[in-house]
């Protein structure tokens, strides 16, 4: 492999392959964040307008309305890092790599391109003129639909580009130029599935956080002014607004971020359970098609951080069940949040199952390399009961139903008994926001996994990290226990 | 009384007995339908043939049938599945005028229909694509019921033969897949024939049976094709005739847009609305806010319009793809193959890619626990499911999780179309 590699005369990179690496990863993923929120809020818009069209529903539409004004500044924001990471980091530090790969790619990022024109013309639009659209409601949800395609569309095109990088159809340089197969890579649907659903999750978790703290706010006052006995005169905020006024101004502004709150809570929490199961189906395909890049995920120094993706998905749910717990319980709804209880208590006892270890060491093969593959009560560094097959499939399955009973019970409560807004407590807002922490680094984690477990190569088995170039042939496989653990 | 075509409000309607379908005085008779110099002649051979076998009386009661006004559309599904199962019948009669149920005739049979019949191709390709389009459309039928809760008391029965008139159908599609004897046909007899043997105790057992010996040979043949062309088409007859036997007893439910209340008094408006009730409503045993729509309208001429033009496009649809797409049919079979790759049809799909997520020692559990516990559900929904609420928003003990399945099924298949063209 050296050899093969040395004779195409590499020209060096700036910097080190661990600084570059590094760069890449901290700016794309930046980019992510900001992206993925862009195309998962558009989906939560177009709902919410939808329905706020047919019940209309003021908290719908306000909702809409701040999302869509959000926009204008992380559209700005997220496209300055994508421009930033094109123009300066890819092209000048991986620029040989960048320039090689577009040479057969070149169709997937020019459709990726004239998405971005369709989706500034829209985004744009729908920013500057929602309010003077309101008169014609159908046509601005027509555009924010149309947005969403564009959208979708465009996360479609660069999951061509990751899962060609990650899963060539072809091996070999020259085979690679066939679209077809680049559109119709086996990982590219589950990608792009996945992605589809953990985009709508992120946005939900965004709309949770940010009207959890926003209640918090809200709430905070109300309990400084109930603080103050007989307190008559008007208080500072909201100008000259007598105090009753501004009581209930309060109350309403803070049923409004409880409603948002459990509006995006149900969105981050119920679409992360569909995660489990086509997470599974993509890691299936990455399993059957990029076998080393599989290895890397599930022994190499790379489960570590899949462990971590498996604790992460545990948390959601426990701060999700959490927080139904609590807040049925504050709307005095006791059968139901006992139900709700019970479930946590299972989902905590899964989570501390499933977040033990398989082995007590860096990666696998460490271990095998040590001759201390072998259970620990045999002197070994193995821990069975921590093995994916079959004990982490279990507890995922078991966390799926358990969290499916769960979001089900909850709206079930909310539908049979009408909830007044505005009655959470602010416990249960910190786990609104604990558990958008949690979905906001698994989308980070998600991406550092799948990036770095095709190294040493950027393009598997083609381009590598140090020498960006194509291999003239297939590159041999390069030995499992021989592939250097780290990045 | 109010125009029939646009039904009646029920509170305060005029004339007791009716609820908008057509009042008995302005029904003619079915024959009177026809314009005289068309009738003229066979009026006196009409009247003879009614006076013995009372067709007219039968007809008056099939076609001046009450079914909700609302949502007719969405309705048609029922009836254009059972035009397709008609159409299926028809062409499949036409194919055993050419199949040979043999090893060594079948595909050489297939082949002469394919190079010497006018139309067998075309006959071919209807009854491949006549089973496509039933597929959809059993599912979308039965997607409808779930989502307007159909299946509530006392329509359990209606649902329960809908799911195994499903079954059936599916059964019989992986029956007639197998009959053309080409590569794909024996491949998916030599997968499929081998399912049972994952069953405990009884399975080598089972597999033995079907196969007629240990491996895949003339009597798998000749048994599949008694179970396509015998065995399973009367099962599904039998069924039909029950699950329309129990629509016509208990009514069309339609869904929860025909049972809204609108006035200050449900109560008496709902009350009010059983009274009037045209046959076959009220229903018996129903909750009494579900038991009789608040609008009718007569299955004739109202819903078998409807009826008619949907069925009337899929046929037209079936029989446009079955001569342009046709029926493909592989080389003949050929057990010393080593290259060819057997592939499922599509709706078989979500179910085989479900296997490959399982370890080979648990594809047992996947066939049979699995999708044993899936098809249970399915079949039990009705117990299941005591919420008497009917509206979707309402109901999401059941919606949430069926969503969750349907979605885990559409993703299935999704990722099986992947992996065929990855192959």
């Amino acid at each position: 492999m050296q050899h093969l590699i040395l004779t195409l005369s590499p020209t060096s990179v700036p910097g080190t392959v661990l600084t570059n690496t590094v760069m890449v990863g901290c700016v794309a993923l930046l980019h992510v964040l900001f992206a993925t929120f862009l195309i998962g809020s558009c989906t939560l818009v177009a709902l919410s307008e939808g329905i706020s069209m047919v019940t209309h529903d003021e908290r719908h539409e306000r909702l809409a309305r701040s999302l869509v004004h959000a926009w204008g500044y992380i559209f700005s924001t997220g496209a300055a890092i994508a421009i930033f990471f094109v123009i300066f980091v890819l092209v000048g530090v991986w620029g040989r790599f960048f320039v090689t790969f577009q040479q057969f790619t070149f169709w997937v990022w020019f459709f990726e391109a004239l998405t971005f024109v369709g989706e500034i013309a829209l985004l744009y639009t729908l920013y500057a003129n929602w309010e003077r659209m309101r008169a014609y409601r159908l046509a601005r949800l027509g555009m924010v639909l149309l947005l969403n395609i564009d959208q979708w569309f465009q996360m479609f095109f660069i999951d061509v580009i990751a899962s060609q990088m990650l899963s060539p159809t072809v091996q070999g340089a020259t085979d690679n130029t066939s679209y077809l197969l680049q559109f119709l890579n086996p990982t590219n649907l589950p990608l792009t599935v996945h992605r589809t659903i953990g985009n709508i999750a992120w946005a939900g978790a965004i709309v949770t956080a940010v009207a959890a703290y926003q209640y918090l706010r809200v709430t905070r006052r109300q309990e400084a002014t109930a603080l103050v006995p007989g307190r008559r005169a008007p208080v500072r905020a909201l100008g000259a607004m007598p105090e009753g006024e501004l009581v209930r101004e309060r109350n309403r502004e803070a049923a409004y971020w409880d409603w948002a709150g459990q509006w995006g809570m149900l969105f981050a929490f119920g679409f992360t359970i569909v995660q489990i199961w086509v997470g599974y189906s993509y890691a299936k395909e990455i399993q059957l098609h990029s076998l080393d890049s599989w290895y890397q995920m599930m022994y190499g120094w790379i489960s570590n951080i899949f462990l971590a993706q498996f604790a992460g998905v545990g948390l959601i749910f426990i701060f999700g069940v959490a927080y139904f717990w609590r807040r049925l319980k504050a709307a005095g709804q006791r059968l139901a949040a006992r139900r709700q209880q019970i479930a946590l208590v299972l989902l905590i006892l899964l989570w501390l199952f499933g977040i033990q270890p398989a082995w007590l060491a860096g990666s696998y093969p460490d271990i095998v390399a040590a001759h201390l593959a072998k259970p620990f009560w045999d002197g070994g560094l193995e821990d069975p009961l921590g093995f994916f097959f079959p004990w982490k499939v279990m507890v995922l399955i078991a966390d799926m139903l358990i969290a499916l009973y769960a979001i089900t019970s909850f709206v079930r409560a909310r539908v049979r008994t009408p909830m007044t807004m505005g009655q959470a407590s602010r416990g249960s807002q910190r786990l609104l926001i604990g558990m958008a922490v949690v979905v906001g680094l698994m989308m980070l984690i998600m991406g550092i996994i799948r990036e770095s477990s095709r190294s040493p190569y950027l393009v598997n088995q083609n381009i590598t990290i140090s020498h960006q170039v194509i291999l003239q042939q297939p590159a041999p496989n390069i030995p499992l226990s021989q592939r250097p653990i780290g990045p | 009384m109010s125009d029939r075509r646009l039904g009646t409000e029920v509170p305060g309607a005029e004339a007791p007995g009716s609820n908008g379908a057509t009042p008995p005085e302005e029904r003619g008779d079915f024959i009177g339908l026809f314009p005289e110099p068309v009738l003229g002649p066979f009026r006196r051979s009409w009247a003879w043939f009614d006076d013995r076998t009372g067709i007219s009386g039968l007809l008056y009661k099939g076609l001046y049938e009450a079914v909700p006004r609302q949502g007719g559309w969405a309705y048609t599904l029922g009836s254009a599945t059972l035009v397709v199962i008609i159409v299926q019948f028809f062409t499949g009669i036409f194919l055993l005028l050419d199949y040979v149920p043999s090893v060594t005739q079948a595909y050489s049979s297939l082949l002469y229909l394919r190079t010497n019949d006018l139309f067998g191709d075309w006959m071919r390709g209807i009854h491949l694509w006549g089973a496509y389009i039933l597929m959809l459309l059993i599912g979308a039928h039965a997607l409808r019921t779930f989502i307007s809760a159909s299946y509530k008391k006392p329509r359990e029965l209606n649902w329960i033969s809908g799911v195994m008139l499903f079954f059936l159908v599916l059964a019989m599609a992986i029956t007639g897949a197998m009959l053309p004897w080409d590569q794909a046909s024996y491949w998916t007899a030599v997968v499929v024939t081998n399912i049972p043997h994952y069953l405990p105790v009884i399975g080598n057992g089972l597999r033995t049976l079907w196969r007629g010996g240990d491996f895949v040979g003339p009597v798998t043949l000749t048994r599949t094709f008694a179970l396509h062309i015998w065995v399973l088409p009367a099962l599904l007859l039998g069924l039909i005739g029950g699950h329309l036997y129990l629509l016509r007893r208990h009514g069309e439910f339609g869904s929860w847009v025909n049972y809204r209340t609108t006035t200050a008094d449900p109560g008496r408006e709902v009350a009010e609305r059983v009274r009037h009730a045209e046959p076959p409503y009220p229903t018996r045993g129903a909750d009494p806010q579900y038991s009789a729509p608040s609008q009718t309208v007569d299955f004739f001429p109202d819903q078998l319009f409807k009826d008619t033009l949907v069925s009337l496009v899929l046929v037209v649809f079936i029989f446009v793809m079955g001569l342009i797409s046709g029926a493909p049919l592989d080389g003949p079979a050929n057990a010393a193959t080593l290259t060819y790759v057997p592939t499922p049809e599509w709706f078989y799909l979500p179910l085989d890619q479900l296997l490959v997520f399982f370890p080979t020692a648990l594809v047992g559990f996947g066939v049979f626990v699995v999708v044993g516990i899936g098809a249970t559900l399915m079949l039990a929904l009705p117990f299941i499911d005591r919420n008497p609420e009917r509206h979707p928003i309402r109901r999401p003990d059941v919606l949430i999780p069926a969503f969750f399945l349907i979605g885990t099924v559409i993703y299935l298949a999704m990722l099986g179309v992947n992996r065929l063209y990855n192959l």
